[in-house]
């Protein structure tokens, strides 16, 4: 991913302990491989961790939306740690508070609770995206 | 002897997003976690090291721990090391895929066959670490075993357990003007309350003996430990008397 490629990056936290990091990690396939392959990319959380530092530049060169499973919100820290800007932070219990019929389970597999979710997650990460290349194409051609 | 977290073995997954590899840790140790050892595991996203407190860094020394990572970056061996403690052991998925001949794993969303392979494989190299690992003596002051080593490789060649809601009790306490975070201490005071034993200079010269055990009192430094301590504890006593 070269800095001045128009991509958002988002960043799951993919928490291995409660079937929300299970959730931030299907939708953030949902949005990369499905829904805005093109312009959207993932970026491993990991690697942040660890200070890597390709990762590290990608995070800085592009607008990041963050998925968080808990109130920890690792992956909005480790954006804002590496130097990068959160557009869009989005806890995956909030959208469930929103969506109480989906209930998810399951940490190794969702349920079809946990898949739904994850789709109403992508269909709110897919709004900033478009969002934030509108805009910057709005800007480019000012 | 305080009731700390028993014995257990820790699992760091890199979990690693971006590659099939990375699906890979996350599953097998999910499963190590989930159906081969259950009881005898625990595990702590790999973020919470910073994310997190200092119970959260305290994990990789009281858990002897094994380090699950896709790729030769190893992410999850090196972060646990540097923000938490040496991993225990150490395992990178790619190498167990060539060491069983299996063709690379594909498909981070959804393992294709070989993933799936890879997935068995690394889980039982796990929970063989984890049975070897529950063999060894581990002492949490060094973050290392002690005495006979568990027969694992050594880290740098290569219900759900979660600790991050029950991360290890930590407590900063002053030692002669120098802020320290003491794992555990909250604990010890507690248990040599419900002992009956109060403040004073034998109670806690046995403090400094079990805090000693969780953590490392630098050589020369006894005294303003011992002062500290028993500062502390006589105001945690305090507290629950009043609370009473």
């Amino acid at each position: 991913m070269s800095p001045g490629e128009r991509k958002v990056l988002v960043v799951p936290c993919s928490g291995i302990g409660k079937t929300y990091g299970t959730v931030s990690r299907e939708a953030a396939y949902e949005v990369t491989e499905d829904l805005r392959p093109g312009a959207t990319g993932l970026v491993a959380l990991s690697l942040l961790v660890l200070g890597d530092e390709d990762a590290r530049a990608a995070v800085r060169a592009h607008p990041a939306v963050t998925i968080d499973g808990c109130k920890l919100a690792c992956a909005a820290r480790m954006v804002q740690e590496s130097g990068g800007h959160v557009t869009q932070g989005i806890a995956v219990l909030d959208v469930y508070r929103r969506n109480r019929e989906l209930k998810p389970q399951g940490i190794a597999e969702l349920n079809e609770g946990g898949i739904l979710l994850a789709h109403a997650v992508a269909e709110e990460i897919i709004a900033v995206v478009d969002g934030v290349l509108a805009g910057e194409e709005g800007s480019t051609h000012a | 002897m305080p009731e700390l977290p028993g014995r257990k073995v820790g699992i760091v997954a890199c979990s690693g997003e971006e590659l099939a590899e990375g699906t890979v840790t996350r599953l097998a140790a999910l499963k190590v976690l989930e159906q081969l050892r259950p009881g005898e595991t625990v595990t702590i996203c790999l973020p919470l090291f910073l994310a997190g407190g200092e119970g959260d860094r305290a994990f990789a020394r009281f858990y002897p721990t094994i380090a699950v990572d896709g790729c030769e970056k190893r992410c999850a061996a090196r972060a646990t090391e540097l923000y938490s403690g040496k991993p225990a052991a150490s395992v990178v998925v790619s190498d167990l895929v060539r060491e069983a001949g299996l063709e690379r794993p594909e498909g981070a969303r959804r393992l294709n066959e070989s993933g799936r392979q890879a997935v068995v494989v690394t889980a039982d190299r796990v929970a063989g670490l984890v049975d070897d690992l529950l063999g060894g003596q581990w002492s949490r002051r060094s973050g290392s075993f002690v005495g006979t080593a568990a027969t694992t490789e050594p880290a740098g060649t290569p219900q759900l357990g979660c600790a991050c809601a029950s991360a290890i009790p930590v407590q900063t306490v002053d030692v002669d003007g120098r802020a320290v975070a003491l794992a555990a201490l909250p604990l010890i005071f507690e248990q040599l309350r419900a002992a009956g034993k109060a403040p004073g200079p034998e109670v806690t010269g046995e403090l400094l003996a079990t805090v000693r055990i969780y953590n490392d009192v630098p050589a020369g430094t006894d005294e303003a430990y011992a002062v500290a301590l028993e500062r502390e504890y006589a105001a945690y006593c305090g507290q629950e008397l009043a609370r009473t």
